[in-house]
Parts: structure tokens; sequence; C-alpha cells
């Protein structure tokens, strides 16, 4: 049994490894996490911004003590800079800086075809893995002892760019037309994470795990801050996730995510909150809402929402 | 292969949850890792590698509670307490048996052998609810309790009279099982098995025989129907997209730099990007079929980035920014209702509409687009100008006319098609599902060429 095998021995044991560094996992994403480990699958992350679909690849990265390579996807990325590039500059530099060599090379051959036929013999120096430049990709294929793969908010990406990440996710190989099949020495492990701002294929998905994530519950939110933020009163922590809990609910723009209840909560402390008084709340709602009409339609109903998340946290 | 998972991924199947065999696979691997002891965990496990989406997770928790529930035919306020009954007579039957020993783990295998043997699992529609209870009852054995309570009435005597009642109260008791095992099954097995049915249906059924009560499904149909399409054939402007080193500007410019190469330049190939202007058809004579023109021109617009799209009756109007700004159903709305959009919705005129669309949106017309009509070509007698018609087909690429009546219909009456044909550069009907995928398969794949 190798030691990656022994920290995804059972759930509890992957649910208390992410928890050690720093991630509070629902026993959902325990569950999947697990499940993709031992079926070798890549998992499929979906949810609204900001519940920590990212984090979690960061912390199972931490957690299985692999590096972790990140493929950030755009509108317009394709294979040259997911996959490999040739060093194009440097295969036409050396080709110049070794006239030399290649002229004595190919001395004493008197026709064409005969130096060409010399030069042959030594064609693929130019396209060997000296003059291969790897993307997040194909370097996620090479670690020896493995990795975590994130290919953030994949829907961004292209359809074409989906399609071509098939083979990999499938067979965790790519093929190089100069070089041949490059397979990976251990499998890495593969998180996607979409936003759901396109409809991924239905192809993609059935080389995936699915886990979706929503807003966690107050209890596990709670947790999540008492975790991240050392220092903060569980009194306090109750009222602000309740309150933030209760902003979630509110029609707005862009619902405050995880970590930016961490980041009030952080915030919080740093001005020695003890609990929550309406002027504190409004002089940092900022810290969580970002678009002026949230901080507008927020403010508006703030004495019940305060009201309520003090009552709540009693 | 593992029964249960077989039974459950049909009964998946059959809610309209896509399964593919490979996804089978995982699942039987997962159901082996977490065995079905754990209930949360074989949920988790099975989710995670059946339903890949949130429409498609929601009806896996539905399907998963009722499908587990089923498993759970247990007796335990079933069988009724038969202390102190004199086992006065030995039921012959064996159900008798069953109900006289209490023994509740064989009523449920008898339950399920017999729901077996019935093959339950085939029931189609509620009305055969019947047949199946009935074939249940036989399977059960019900005949032979029967027998064993009419005989026992006949001996008569105290313990006799109790005993019947015990019976008979557990007969009845068990009937009410059957009929909700019977019900279940059919919400798990057949409700969803019109799903579907229905999908092969709506393709090959005539457009104007479907229902407004279907359009979210046909919209679903048509969107993967053109993703398809479009993931099809857009594979190959990706290849084109991606530049090679242009070995000839390089070593120009390396001329700089004392022939060294330091500045590298890449060949880029243009892309051919599809451009489509939809004119479609909106007045009454088409209205059965409207909505799915209106349809497929909305899906076309979620997938293909230069559409233009034109909506006629008496006068024509540009509609494409109305797509881009409103949800399906509120835009079918709108256009159907001609509210918030300039539209006349009077007399068809194919003439003025196309007079209308040269003299405000010719610029459109490019030697790279795709001109596609909608429309049953039904001019109520008036001019039809085919000779703007004949501009546009010589200004575009091709000019493509999709109508919805079978072509022996066409010139009859006060159809103009006849006129207009020689400027398509084709015409087909397009009155069904199915004809319509294969025109936009044409579409996509001379564009990407």
């Amino acid at each position: 049994m190798s030691a990656l095998d022994t920290k995804f021995a059972t759930v509890e044991v992957v649910r208390r490894g992410l928890k050690d560094v720093g991630y509070i996992a629902t026993t959902q994403i325990a569950h999947t996490v697990y499940l993709a480990y031992h079926l070798g699958k890549p998992v499929l992350v979906e949810g609204p911004a900001g519940v920590g679909k990212t984090e979690l690849a960061k912390a199972a990265a931490v957690f299985m003590g692999v590096p972790l390579i990140r493929l950030q996807c755009y509108e317009g990325l394709d294979e040259s800079k997911a996959l490999y590039e040739w060093k194009y500059g440097k295969q036409l530099l050396y080709t110049q800086l070794l006239k030399d060599k290649l002229d004595r090379v190919i001395e004493g051959e008197t026709g064409l075809a005969e130096s060409i036929e010399k030069l042959h013999q030594y064609d693929d120096i130019f396209f060997s893995p000296q003059f291969l430049e790897p993307r997040p990709l194909l370097k996620a294929l090479q670690e020896k002892d493995g990795a975590v793969l994130l290919v953030d908010e994949v829907d961004k990406s292209d359809d074409e760019f989906e399609a071509f990440l098939l083979e990999i996710l499938s067979d965790f190989q790519v093929s190089i037309p100069e070089i041949g099949t490059i397979e990976a020495t251990s499998k890495p492990f593969v998180f996607l994470t979409s936003n759901s701002t396109r409809e991924l294929g239905e192809a993609l998905r059935r080389r995936c795990l699915h886990l979706y994530i929503s807003f966690p519950e107050q209890a596990l939110e709670r947790e999540i801050v008492m975790t991240r933020v050392p220092g903060i009163s569980e009194r306090l922590t109750r009222q602000l996730v309740s309150f933030i809990h209760q902003v979630r609910k509110l029609d707005i723009k862009k619902l405050p995510s995880v970590s930016e209840t961490i980041d009030w909560a952080k915030t919080l402390v740093i001005l020695h909150a003890e609990t929550l008084d309406k002027d504190m709340v409004r002089d940092t709602l900022n810290t969580f809402l970002k678009a002026q009409e949230d901080i507008r339609v927020t403010e508006e109903k703030l004495y019940a929402l305060t009201e309520h998340a003090l009552r709540e946290a009693n | 292969m593992d029964r249960i998972l077989q039974n459950f991924i049909t009964a998946l199947r059959r809610s309209g949850v896509r399964i593919s065999v490979a996804e089978t696979m995982d699942a039987l691997r997962a159901a082996e890792l977490s065995g079905y002891g754990d209930r949360l965990l074989l949920k988790d496990f099975l989710s995670a590698s059946l339903a890949k989406s949130m429409p498609e997770k929601e009806i896996f928790e539905v399907c998963f509670s009722r499908f587990f529930a089923l498993d759970y035919i247990t007796g335990e306020d079933f069988l009724l307490e038969n202390e102190g009954l004199p086992p006065t007579l030995q039921g012959e039957a064996p159900l008798t048996q069953i109900f006289m020993s209490g023994d509740v783990g064989g009523l449920a295998m008898a339950l399920r052998s017999a729901g077996e043997r019935a093959d339950i699992r085939s029931i189609q529609s509620w009305t055969q609810k019947g047949l199946f209870m009935q074939r249940l009852f036989q399977e059960l054995g019900l005949e032979g309790l029967n027998r064993d309570i009419r005989t026992l009435a006949e001996i008569g005597g105290q313990d006799a009279v109790n005993q019947v009642k015990a019976l008979e109260s557990m007969r009845d008791n068990l009937m009410e099982r059957v009929r909700n095992l019977v019900e279940r099954q059919l919400e798990l097995y057949a409700a969803q098995r019109q799903y579907e049915l229905s999908e092969g249906y709506i393709r090959n059924a005539r457009l104007s025989a479907l229902d407004e009560r279907d359009l979210a499904r046909i919209h679903k149909i048509i969107q993967r129907m053109v993703k398809h399409l479009k993931d099809r054939y857009s594979r190959r402007a990706k290849a084109a997209r991606r530049g090679h080193l242009d070995f000839r500007k390089t070593f120009r410019k390396s001329i700089t730099y004392g022939g060294l190469p330091f500045d590298t330049h890449w060949k880029s190939k243009k892309i051919d990007r599809p451009e489509i202007v939809v004119i479609c058809d909106v007045s009454r004579s088409v209205s059965n079929i409207v909505r799915f023109f209106l349809l497929i021109l909305y899906s076309l617009n979620e997938v293909i980035s230069r559409i233009r799209s034109f909506v006629f009756c008496t006068n024509l109007v540009d509609v494409s920014p109305l797509f881009e700004t409103h949800p399906l159903p509120e835009a079918l709305a709108m256009l159907r209702s001609g509210t918030g959009i300039p539209i006349l919705l009077g007399r068809t005129d194919y003439g003025g509409s196309l007079l209308d669309f040269r003299n405000q949106y010719s610029d459109c017309l490019t030697k790279k687009a795709t001109v596609i009509i909608l429309g049953d070509a039904r001019n109520n007698y008036a001019e039809p100008h085919t000779e703007v018609l004949r501009m546009i087909s010589e200004r575009c690429k091709r000019l493509i006319w999709l109508n919805p009546e079978t072509p022996s219909l066409w010139g009859s009456g006060d159809s103009e098609m006849k006129k207009y044909l020689p400027y398509c550069s084709i015409a087909r009907e397009c009155s069904t599902l199915r004809q319509l995928e294969r025109v936009v398969e044409y579409l996509l794949r001379v564009h990407n060429r």
C-alpha cells in the first residue's frame, strides 16, 4: 500500500485529512473525492461562485503532498498554451549556431541526396524534449509522483478546447506528432471547475464524476470560519454567519461567497468586534458586497437583518 | 452485472437521465467500493458517477429515494400478532403458512419473487395497474389463501373465527401493499417511459401537430441537436486557427539580426466564421409551425455567433437584439403577439417584406453569408418581387428556403414557391424535427468548409 493509498483508506480519513489542511468538507465532498481517487476519474465541480471549488483542489494537493498545477481557462485558450509548444526560437537559434557543425557533418558528401541522407541520421535532434516547452497539461502528466491538475473555469473555454480535453481526461495521455505518445508517469488527480456560464458538453460530463457544491449550511460555514479565522469568538461567528445567510436570501446581484464571509470575519476580528452592531456592519458591508446596488439594498434592511442575526445567535 | 444497480440505472434512464455504458461501469465500481450497507455513501457515490448536471441530480434524488424505498418491503407493521391463536388448522397454501408462522422475511421474499415472475418492470401505463395487481395476486397465491379462509370459516368455533379475522385483515393489508407496490413501480418505470417514447415520436411528428406543452422539451431536443451538430463540425475551424511558423517571414526579419532568427513570425489562417441571415415568416398561415421555426432560430442564435434574424408578416423587422436580451419564452411571446417590436401582423406580404429587406438590411448580404428563409411562400396573390430574391441570391453565398409544405403543394393556390424556386440554392420541405436536423447539419457542414 502506497503512502497515498493510506491517505485515501476510508472516507473519514479523507475528510479529516482535508480538515487538517484547512478545508472543511461536507460528507458529499469527502465521498466524491474518495471515489474519484479510487476510480482514477476526474471530478467536475460545479456550483455558485465562491463556494470553495478551486479551494478544494488546492486543499487536495496539500493533503496528498503533490504539486498543484493549474490551468486557468479563458476564451481562445488553445493547445499551444495548454499542452505544449515547440521552442521555435531556440530551434532556429541552434540551427544557426550549429551551422559550422552541420557543415562539418556533411563535409565530404558530394551530392545533395547524400548530404540529406547524412543529416537524416540526426533528424530528430531538433524535435526532442529539450526543445519542448511543456504547458500545464503536459506538465501534469510528466510529474513523477503525481499531481493535482486543476482545470479552472472550464466553462470559459471554447467548445473546441473542451473536446480537446477529452483525450487527456479519459486516457491520461497526449500525442505529440514529432515525439510520439506521452503517457502519464502517474495519473494526476484532476479537478475541473465550472460556474455554468456555458452548458458543458455531454462527452466531458460523461468522463468525469460530478460534484455540486452549494452554499454551506450555517453549522458548516461556522466551522469553516472558526478554522480559517483563528481567535474569533463563537458568538460572533454565529452572528455573522447568520447575517450572511440572510443576505444570501436577498435579491441581490452577487451573493456573498464563503471566502467573503471569511474576509468579513477577519475584518471584524481586526476591529476587535465582540458582537455585531449596525454601525460596524454598515462600515464593513463592502468586504462581502461588491456592487453599489447590492450594498444599497442591504443597507435598507440593515436593522432588521442585524436584529435577526443577534436573536438567532442566542 | 449487479442486478439491483442495473434496475436502478434503467429507472434513471427512463426518467430522462442520460447514462452511457462507461458511466454504468463507473457506477458499478463505485457500488463495489461502497457496498449497499451505507445508504448515504452509496447515494453520493452513485450521484457522482451517474447524475452529471443539476437537473439530473434532482431527478436522481427522486429516483434514488423511490427505488431504494422499494427494497424495504419488510413487514414489521404488516403481520398481525398471532399469539394466542392456536394452530387449529395448518393452512395448505404457502401464503397461509407464511401468515401463520409470522415469517416477515418470507413474505418480503414471496412478494419480490412474485414481482419478478409477474414481470412488473414492464408496466407501461396506469391503465395496466389492475392487470398487474391481478398477476401479482395470482403469483402470490392469493387464491389458496382465500380457500383456506373459507375452509376455516366452515369449521366454526371461536378459535377458527379469530383466525379467520386475523387472516382476513392480513390479506387486506397485503392487498393494500400490492397496490402500493404496483403504483410505485409504475412511478419508477413507467411514468417516465413516456419520456422515452415521445422523444422518438417528437422527432418524427409533423411540427404542426405538436403541442405547446411540449415546447420546453422540444427546445431541449433542438438545443441538443444544434449543439451536437456544432460540436461535430467546429473542430476543423479549430485546426485552422492554430498558426504555424512562417519561415519566410521569420528569415526575412532575421536579416536585421545578422541572420539570427530572434523574432519569430506566425502564420494564421483566417477562420470562416459562420454568417447566417435568417428570415422567418410569422404569419397566420404558418402559425402552427412558426414557434418551432422561432425555437430553431433562437437555438442557432445561442451557438452561432454571427447570425442576423428577421421576422416578417406584412413588413419585416430585425429581431436579433431581441434574442440576445430576452429569455426564450418571453422572446417567443413577444414575437407571436407583436408587442414591443414594430411588426404588422396583417396580410402576409412576401414581396413587400423582401423589399424591406433589400432597402434596410442589404448590408448583411456578403459573399460569406448564408440566407435562410423559413416560410410557405403563400403571398395572398400579391406581387412576389422575385427580382429582389434574385438580387439576394446573387449577393450571398447561398440561399436556402425551408418550406413547411410538401413539395407537391408548392405553387398551388397563392403559393409563389415555384416562382421563387429558381433563385434558391436549395429548397427543402421542413416539417419534422428530423428534416430540420438534416438541414442544420448541411448548414454547418458547408460552413466549415
